[in-house]
């Protein structure tokens, strides 16, 4: 299988996710490390919740990985949601991609997180000082 | 009737003050007229602006339930 899906509610490391699988003929991968930013348009947060939908966010993260897959020349994908409580500065997402080549690596990176921010059914929740809020996302998604 | 099962997740579980609730629903009800109907019996959620799936995928609004389906109700994605 030439992709690697899931959720979970341990912490991330991005080096050690990139590493584990590297096909012998790919020279590059490309790895986004999203992680719990402290400052969102001026407010503080203080940590934040992320909530899946498990069953139908591991299936929509399988689709985005076997279109890009399909649609990039690339080898192999990652992705790794953490769920649960996440400090500030803990990685909520990993997302690693391995090629021949760097280019194709990049822009299916980038592809990926960008479907996966509009379609995976995750949500989350920033908790402040004096409040939280769930964030509900710029775009919908529904075919 | 038919039976469905439906899910609520973030935002809509809080609001709902439930993560599931069984609603019996019209024969041939669509995953939309179902979707209507649950907001009619939970009016705090046409606060949000709702997306859903059936049994754990995107589909159209036309698609037509069955007993014993898993409607999940919630708001636009904020992963990542």
């Amino acid at each position: 299988m030439n992709h690697s899906i899931e959720l979970t509610t341990e912490p991330l490391d991005v080096g050690a996710i990139a590493r584990r699988i590297v096909p012998a003929s790919c020279g590059a991968i490309v790895t986004l490390d999203g992680f719990v930013r402290q400052f969102t348009k001026g407010r503080e947060t203080q940590y934040l919740v992320y909530e899946a939908y498990e069953p139908m966010a591991l299936k929509e993260m399988t689709k985005i990985a076997n279109e890009a897959l399909a649609e990039f020349p690339i080898e192999h994908v990652t992705i790794v949601h953490r769920v649960g409580r996440l400090e500030i500065g803990e990685t909520s997402v990993v997302i690693a991609v391995a090629s021949p080549h760097r280019r194709a690596a990049f822009e299916a990176c980038e592809w990926l997180i960008k479907e996966l921010k509009r379609r995976v059914p995750i949500w989350k929740k920033e908790v402040y000082a004096d409040g939280e809020v769930w964030i509900e996302g710029d775009s919908s998604f529904a075919s | 009737m038919i039976s469905i099962n439906v899910k609520f997740f973030g935002a809509t579980a809080d609001t709902a003050g439930a993560r599931e609730i069984a609603f019996d629903v019209p024969n041939e009800a669509t995953a939309g007229a179902a979707l209507d109907f649950v907001v009619e019996r939970v009016p705090a959620l046409a606060r949000h602006k709702l997306l859903f799936a059936v049994n754990e995928d995107y589909l159209p609004a036309e698609t037509q339930l069955r007993d014993g389906d898993e409607l999940a109700i919630f708001t636009a994605v904020s992963g990542g």
